[in-house]
């Protein structure tokens, strides 16, 4: 793990997120230079019900769908309200204010700078990928989850 | 003098609307026909149209013992016919919604018979025998006491009333029991209140406009609606209340 510690920042819009607004927002995003990580958070939205009378059927929500980022496919399993980012530098920062201005246009968001997402492994990392985890994986992903991040290969 | 509730302390629009909803002379206003077949598949109780099933004989045939209380209060409709006892549950957005769970059991404790209402942080359920409680429930979706948008009939994962709306205005809700149509602007329920899926979409009409949320909310809001703080008489009351457990927790002897 190396020493240096990462800007990061928050978008938090006043609305939850449509995954066509979710898509265009990435986009512009992901184009930046010097965003390490995205980590899109918000309410789960589970592929079948998962407790209650009609547990098991299936849940068709059209906030669960799947995106395209820069040509690689995204499944949206939350309907997204805060958008988390770590940085190289703040000089990406403009940008993505910039990129929020092109977005957000019929309600305010906000901009955060702070700590949002893990820097250092926790038992449960230590416990999933082992001593030499890799620093990237750090925060993108629930160690407990099945499911790996979306490594934006930028084909598109 | 006569005794003459109050219902409320407060001096703003929310407290007002309290104390209106909580009053059984207030009339509320109706603003949309959902229709008792709408209820039904809403609530999927039973197949609209279907008998009621009942969970003892009716009272008449069932020989109730000699009891000064049953001379004294009459039994509603269900109870004589001797219905099961169901429910209905909402979820009210904090975002300016026209009710929210205390209010609800207040008012239909005052309002309605033979009702169990039960108070949540974030949704209200109200038990009661069936084809009473189908006639409740119209009026509680017909009348001011709904928004489509704000309010959701949701019997189980309801999750939602404290959240950001979503972009079109609607509460988050993890199985999408309504729908905004986005081209006739009508809310749809096409799940019942646990999420199954419904053979037809029930309309439950338009969503209401800002002006008329901010109106007949009941609910406090520092960012869309009106502060708690802005209520002198609301703080005032509390304020004393508070005061007054706090010194009662320590027995004081006058």
């Amino acid at each position: 793990m190396t020493d240096a510690t990462y800007p990061q920042v928050r978008v938090a819009p006043a609305r939850l997120l449509n995954p066509e607004t979710v898509e265009q927002l990435l986009n512009l995003l992901a184009a930046i230079e010097g965003i390490r990580k995205i980590v899109l958070k918000g309410q789960s939205i589970p592929a079948e019900v998962p407790y209650g009378p009609a547990r098991g059927k299936p849940n068709p929500h059209p906030m669960h769908r799947t995106i395209t980022v820069l040509g690689d496919e995204v499944e949206l399993q939350t309907h997204v309200g805060i958008i988390d980012m770590e940085l190289v530098t703040d000089e990406a920062l403009p940008a993505i204010r910039e990129a929020c201005d092109t977005v957000f246009t019929r309600f305010p968001y906000s901009v955060q700078e702070g700590r949002f997402m893990k820097t250092q492994a926790t038992v449960s990392d230590y416990a999933k990928y082992g001593p030499n985890a890799d620093e990237i994986l750090l925060g993108l992903v629930d160690p407990k989850s099945r499911r790996g991040p979306v490594i934006l290969q930028g084909s598109g | 003098m006569a005794y003459k509730p109050q219902y409320g302390p407060g001096s703003t629009t929310p407290a007002e609307n309290r104390r209106k909803y909580m009053d059984p002379k207030a009339k509320l206003a109706k603003v949309r026909d959902a229709t008792d077949e709408d209820v039904v598949l809403i609530m999927g109780h039973r197949a609209p149209g279907s008998a009621y099933p009942s969970a003892h004989p009716p009272l008449a045939e069932a020989g109730e013992p000699d009891c000064p209380i049953r001379k004294i209060v009459a039994p509603t409709e269900g109870a004589k016919a001797g219905d099961r006892v169901r429910y209905i549950q909402f979820a009210d957005s904090m975002y300016n919604g026209p009710s929210q769970p205390y209010l609800r059991s207040y008012l239909e404790a005052y309002r309605f018979r033979g009702v169990d209402p039960g108070t949540l942080s974030g949704r209200q359920i109200i038990e009661c025998r069936e084809r009473d409680l189908e006639a409740y429930a119209k009026d509680l979706i017909n009348t001011e006491l709904f928004d489509p948008a704000l309010t959701g009939i949701r019997g189980a994962t309801v999750h939602g009333h404290s959240l950001r709306l979503a972009e079109d205005g609607m509460m988050f809700d993890m199985l999408q029991r309504c729908i905004l149509d986005q081209k006739d602007g009508v809310v749809k329920y096409v799940k019942n209140q646990i999420g199954e899926p419904l053979d037809r979409e029930v309309k439950v009409g338009k969503p209401m406009d800002d002006k008329w949320l901010k109106a007949h909310t009941t609910i406090y809001h520092s960012l869309v609606g009106t502060p708690y703080r802005d209520d002198a008489e609301a703080i005032e009351y509390i304020q004393r209340i508070h005061s007054l457990r706090t010194k009662y927790g320590f027995m004081p002897k006058e």
